[in-house]
């Protein structure tokens, strides 16, 4: 020991040795860093991802804007009261994310995905044309539509609009990309689902289910069990078709204008002209939401329901519309 | 004890503005523990994101004000003189007021999606995880952490005659500005993104937090046990390089599965294994330097937290943080429950309690009240770090079955499964939560009005002689206290080897849980449990002391110990 007799210090050349230590170390850890970033990595990066001509890149922004990691965890990372949206994209693909993103606050019905997959973008986007095709690429989605459709979520409704849903489909294709290095870890148990259920709440544990599915099976196995009142069918149809997730039963607006109070009232067109909300307008307002816009509202958002519904079920949803006349309060 | 130097006053507005931070921080965990249990509870008024985000950033800004004040009030003893610029403290007092002000209005805009984009940067709010403030705020932050850092260099000695508790201070400090720069810029790529994110999240805790608390632990075992610098700064050293040493390239467990390659796997389980070293070591020296003397404890409540800091430190950054630090282990813990019990051990535990601590022993300096009744304090001690133990075992155990459910079974419904596996431990979070609330409120209605009330002096009873005190009062050793560390220890390898075992093809094939749920059913109530029963034993041998001593406050008593 050359330090510690006579005047000498330990402390200084200590200090000394403790510094290049961790010289040592921050090269380690910078060379470690750059190899992390090489291109030849092939990692996915969000400029070259895109869904519907919008980009993960404007989707991260969004995501941020709304502070999804505060609720969810991306790659593992943020809060842990909502499912970790990694695989998100891939589980449940994006006809299902685009009826479901607008309208959080509700599990969307089958029908409400199917309508989103009407679109022949949304095909291109999911790479399929069918709804069952569709379910069968994305197990997330049926499993979803058969346990949850039509239930409540444990999500608030959030006011993205119809960019902000595009884009954030976008960022969640983009983190489904990425190499993530196994994580999550691959479910390996190979029990069916309602073996797995059995095995989380227990020997005795009764298949949960949302409470309204049963009516929408019914609904959807045979005319026996519909209503007979027009406006009764048409308020089960909405639900079946997900037209509440936009449209609220008053006169609040959600992504679209609320119902209530809108039958037989004047509405305001984008081009400054009056049209009478009357049966005729209505029904072509579901067919061809695009032909008459009304002011404060963008072309586009909407989908059209010319190819879904029958004659008959759009002239249910209007009756249920007009039944909600003197609702605005709700 | 008196105040020497006037300035050190200026410490009191941040321990107060601490103090009011901090209740408005626990208030909104009771929002989120209730919004655990109810999601629905204020949906659309005040959204989860919102109340976390807010919950996070008071957090970072209690401690941060602790931190403040602490160095406020010691700065002037490290180096025998005024602080420099008292004006600036000043205007930082309040400039910190309006940034969090501005702050806590800014993050309810996430619910409306308002970032405030200009110039590619997120101006208002930005959502990442601790780093929800937007740019604003997040420059403001650094000139705030500018003025500090400039405070407390200029207003020590010459780096000549520095110290090691100077050199930990003036390091920690000034690394508080420079790591916070790494989350001021907008990121595109998420992997990238995140692994700056954790420069900020990680090299503050694991690098600037600790190196400042390991420094100002040793400061105040001088302060309070007369400890000799020399030998406290011998700990100070080799904590402080211990913790850079593993905790540079420790920050490698943050970058297993964010997209980054897989070597870091390697590095980050090798490295971080290493973390708790230090702690242990910080752990081992409050044991020495607290026996250095044997006078009575004359400031219980400080020296209760003191020690509540650095024994939650390691068991709660330490081993549950080592528990999980391994990639095997990672895969499951990760994203989970619980990491959540870890985090609120260890950022409550060691920077939440040491800032309880430096207020406890310097308020009653400043307001001149050094026999001031202590009974609250104690009570409340008792209260937040039992309650904490508990949410942490509810978080862990919760953790466990989440783990079982979302990524063995693979069950993604939260509503539907994930909540209704772990019902009964997202209700012991408000559960826990009162009690923390109440513990809280009672240390800072204590520390607001100590010395403003009709007070009931502590009693230095002179009753029984040292030689009677036995048992559960009886001095404690050095062998013992090894033994309840290696208790400690045997049970984070339970906790261990309780995540280690999802990956047992029993568990993760055949989905039995049997073996993961008993050995964290063993391990972590194990833990709690040792943990609570040797902050008791340390107590009440050191509370033992204050029985035996009946002599009144001596001269050598008021005397400041020699920190340079």
């Amino acid at each position: 020991m050359s330090c510690g007799s006579g005047d000498s210090s330990c402390e200084i050349p200590r200090r000394r040795g403790a510094f290049v230590m961790l010289g040592l170390m921050t090269a380690i850890f910078i060379a470690l860093s750059i190899f992390s970033f090489l291109k030849s990595r092939g990692q996915a990066i969000p400029s070259t991802i895109t869904e519907n001509n919008y980009t993960a890149t404007q989707g991260k922004r969004v995501f941020q804007a709304y502070n999804c990691m505060g609720c969810h965890t991306l790659v593992g990372n943020g809060a842990y009261l909502g499912p970790d949206l990694t695989e998100e994209y891939k589980l449940a693909g994006p006809a299902w994310l685009a009826a479901f993103l607008p309208s959080a606050a509700g599990w969307p019905t089958a029908a409400a995905v199917r309508t989103q997959l009407a679109n022949p973008d949304m095909q291109a986007a999911a790479g399929v044309d069918t709804m069952e095709a569709y379910l069968q690429k994305f197990p997330g989605a049926a499993e979803r539509i058969e346990r949850r459709s039509g239930g409540t979520t444990n999500m608030p409704n959030l006011p993205f609009t119809q960019e902000e849903v595009g884009q954030l489909i976008a960022y969640l294709k983009y983190a489904s990309a990425m190499n993530t290095e196994g994580w999550p870890a691959k479910i390996e148990v190979k029990a069916d689902l309602n073996e797995r259920l059995r095995m989380a709440h227990g020997p005795g544990a009764v298949l949960p289910v949302v409470a309204a599915a049963p009516a929408a099976a019914a609904a959807a196995s045979g005319a026996a069990a519909a209503p007979a009142d027009p406006a009764e069918l048409g308020e089960q149809l909405a639900k079946d078709y997900g037209c509440i997730a936009c449209h609220s039963a008053g006169t609040q607006k959600l992504v679209g204008p609320g119902w209530g109070g809108v039958y037989g009232s004047q509405v305001k067109l984008a081009d400054g002209s009056q049209v009478l909300a009357d049966d005729a307008y209505l029904a072509e307002s579901i067919r061809e939401p695009n032909a008459k816009i009304v002011d404060g509202y963008t072309a586009g958002v909407m989908p059209a329901y010319a190819s879904l519904l029958k004659e008959d079920e759009v002239k249910a949803i209007v009756a249920y519309i007009a039944s909600l006349h003197g609702q605005e309060k709700h | 004890m008196q105040i020497q130097y006037k300035t050190q006053r200026l410490s009191m507005r941040f321990f107060l503005l601490m103090l009011v931070l901090f209740a408005f921080q626990v208030l909104y965990g009771m929002i989120l523990a209730a919004q655990q249990v109810d999601p629905t509870l204020l949906s659309g008024v005040l959204n989860f994101n919102v109340a976390r985000a807010e919950h996070l950033n008071l957090g970072i800004m209690w401690i941060v004000c602790g931190f403040i004040g602490s160095i406020l009030f010691v700065a002037p003893l490290l180096s025998k003189r005024e602080l420099v610029a008292p004006w600036l403290v000043k205007f930082l007092f309040y400039a910190v007021i309006v940034i969090v002000v501005w702050n806590f209005f800014t993050q309810f805009l996430a619910e409306r999606g308002i970032a405030g984009w200009w110039l590619g940067q997120p101006w208002l709010q930005q959502g990442l995880e601790y780093l929800e403030a937007g740019r604003i705020a997040g420059l403001l932050i650094l000139v705030g952490f500018i003025i500090v850092a400039f405070v407390v260099l200029r207003t020590f000695p010459p780096v000549r005659q520095w110290n090691e508790v100077h050199w930990g201070l003036g390091l920690g400090f000034g690394a508080l500005a420079v790591v916070w720069i790494f989350g001021l810029f907008y990121i595109q790529r998420l992997d990238l993104q995140e692994y700056f994110r954790w420069f900020v999240v990680h090299y503050w805790v694991e690098g600037v937090w600790e190196v400042i608390h390991i420094s100002l632990i040793g400061t105040f075992l001088v302060l309070m046990f007369k400890a000799d610098i020399k030998s406290v700064g011998f700990a100070v050293f080799w904590g402080i390089t211990l913790v850079w040493l593993s905790g540079l390239i420790g920050n490698a467990h943050h970058y297993f599965w964010i997209g980054t390659p897989e070597f870091w796997q390697f590095w980050g389980s090798l490295f971080s294994a290493l973390e708790p070293l230090p702690l242990v070591f910080c752990f081992w020296h409050i044991y020495l330097d607290a026996h250095t003397n044997k006078r009575p404890l004359e400031n219980a409540p400080a020296f209760y937290f003191l020690l509540g800091s650095t024994v939650l430190e390691l068991v709660g950054a330490g081993i549950l943080g080592f528990v999980m630090t391994f990639a095997l282990t990672n895969v499951w813990s990760h994203g989970t429950w619980v990491t959540a019990g870890h985090a609120h051990l260890a950022l409550f535990g060691t920077f939440g309690m040491l800032g309880l601590a430096a207020a406890y022993y310097a308020i009653p300096i400043m307001r001149k009240v050094p026999r001031y009744d202590q009974r609250l304090g104690k009570l409340g001690f008792w209260l937040v770090f039992l309650s904490m133990l508990g949410m942490a075992f509810a978080f862990s155990i919760g953790g466990t079955v989440q783990i079982y459910v979302y990524r063995i079974l693979g069950l993604d419904w939260f509503g539907g499964d994930i909540y209704r596996s772990m019902g009964v431990f997202k209700l012991m979070l408000p559960l826990f939560g009162v009690v923390f609330m109440a513990g809280a409120l009672t240390v800072v209605y204590d520390l607001i009005t100590l010395g403003q009330r009709v007070q009931t002096p502590t009693r230095f009873a002179a009753s029984a002689s040292i030689e009677r005190l036995t048992g559960w009062r009886k001095p404690l050793t050095g062998f013992e206290a090894g033994i309840w560390l290696l208790g400690m220890w045997v049970f984070g390898s339970i906790i261990t080897l309780g995540l280690l075992s999802f990956n047992l093809p029993r568990v993760r094939v055949e989905g039995d849980p049997t073996l993961p749920y008993l050995l964290a059913g063993v391990g972590y109530p194990g833990l709690l449990l040792v943990t609570m029963l040797f902050v008791w034993r340390f107590l009440a041998s050191m509370e033992a002391r204050m029985a035996t001593a009946d002599d009144p406050v001596t001269a050598d008593d008021a005397m400041v110990p020699n920190l340079v």
